[in-house]
């Protein structure tokens, strides 16, 4: 009897195939860098396939050992090249990421004022984060912590209607809601400033 | 599991529920050795490479500084522990976790020479072990899906494992642990700070041990 596994199994057998075939075919010392984090999608391909909670727990560490292993290969990569001083002017130099910040991260805030909350705000958070490092910021400090401070403020007093106003507590979940999302959000940019320029 | 021949007497077992850590004779043994060679890299000196000129009997003794080895001797030590974390383990996916972090413990110990030879080899070295992770996890999801369970301790003498898992399991571990046996030795041997690339034929020699157990017992 064949299965949903097994006809999985066939189509990741079929990929780990071609990812091989390619690894034989490719001569290029950058391309099979590249190639082999398809061989590690591969072997997550496989972990998945069993589909269950356990599986599901086994993926992140597998993500972790097989990226850390990538990363410390990229490392070797740029040394034995010897290209690990060539620094561009300006970091994360590409063209998508001067038109493509203002969207992506108006649709991840939007997104984290949706979901609210911590989750929300950490969402939020990296929505900022991607729209400050791509663009640059100036000075804008005295802005996040003003809001941060304003954010706490609204925490505490939500605390504060729930111990003596049970009663409104929706209100006060509302408000801490809120205040945590801003709180977040303005924890998670300040990440954002410290790559961009050079002065910071 | 423990009147299976390999693993011998029953030292110590302790239930955290499913998995369960146990030392037989055996794998006390490993961790032994494992702890002994932990030690070594902790505090040994680094060798002083000597250079013989040809044609004469003159030979010059190269300088290596503590400093210089801090690096090969931190990432020493990180492969000692992984080596006793793969030892010690009772559940075959953390088992290939630590074959990989073995691995990358290793390409780090080969890179930390710094010669542009030598950071090739380990570039192949790394791509060998990266590939390698395919049937290392892949063993692990098929004895997952056959039998339900990750843990040696209850998998142990129900033969219920497939050929293919132990055979894929089998391979993984080459590839991550054993890779430097047949890539770039020669070159590896050349780098300096030789008492730390004693840990990685060490780290091979005990994933083969330990991987053989695992599945003469599973």
């Amino acid at each position: 009897m064949i299965d949903t596994f097994h006809i999985g199994m066939f189509a990741a057998s079929l990929c780990i195939i071609i990812a091989f075939f390619s690894f034989m075919k490719e001569t290029d010392d950058l391309h099979r860098l590249l190639l082999t984090d398809l061989a590690s999608v591969m072997a997550l391909f496989l972990i998945a396939l069993v589909g269950t909670d356990l599986a599901e727990a086994l993926i992140l560490p597998g993500l972790v050992v097989t990226i850390s292993k990538l990363m410390a290969l990229t490392e070797i990569y740029l040394v034995k090249e010897g290209i690990q001083r060539n620094q561009p002017a300006r970091t994360l130099d590409i063209e998508v990421l001067q038109s493509a910040p203002a969207i992506l991260a108006s649709i991840l805030v939007l997104y984290g004022i949706f979901l609210s909350g911590f989750s929300g705000g950490a969402v939020a958070g990296l929505g900022v984060i991607f729209y400050i490092i791509c663009k640059g910021h100036q000075e804008r400090f005295e802005l996040i912590e003003t809001v941060s401070g304003y954010a706490w403020v609204a925490w505490i007093a939500a605390f504060f209607i729930i111990l003596i106003f049970p009663s409104q507590w929706f209100l006060a979940v509302m408000i801490a809601g809120g205040a945590i999302l801003i709180k977040v959000t303005a924890k998670l940019s300040l990440i954002g400033t410290m790559r961009g320029e050079s002065d910071v | 599991m423990f009147d299976l021949n390999i693993e011998g007497a029953e030292l110590f077992a302790l239930p955290f529920g499913d998995i369960v850590p146990y030392f037989s004779v055996y794998s006390a043994t490993l961790a032994a050795f494992v702890l002994i060679f932990i030690l070594i890299a902790a505090f040994d000196r680094p060798e002083r490479q000597l250079n013989i000129i040809f044609g004469g009997d003159a030979f010059y003794e190269k300088e290596i500084k503590e400093g210089d080895t801090r690096f090969s001797r931190f990432m020493a030590i990180a492969c000692g522990f992984a080596t006793l974390g793969a030892v010690l383990t009772g559940d075959i996916f953390n088992f290939t976790l630590f074959a990989v972090l073995v691995g990358i413990t290793n390409i780090a110990i080969v890179a930390s020479a710094g010669n542009h030879h030598v950071l090739n080899a380990a570039f192949q070295y790394g791509i060998v072990a990266m590939i390698a992770t395919v049937p290392l996890f892949g063993a692990a999801a098929i004895i997952l899906a056959t039998t339900g369970t990750l843990s040696i301790w209850t998998l142990a003498g129900m033969g219920a494992v497939p050929l293919l898992a132990k055979a894929m399991l089998i391979l993984g571990v080459m590839g991550e642990g054993i890779a430097p046996l047949y890539i770039g030795k020669a070159e590896i041997i050349r780098a300096q700070g030789a008492p730390f690339v004693l840990m990685i034929h060490f780290s091979s020699l005990l994933l083969f041990l330990r991987v053989t157990e695992i599945v003469l017992v599973i």
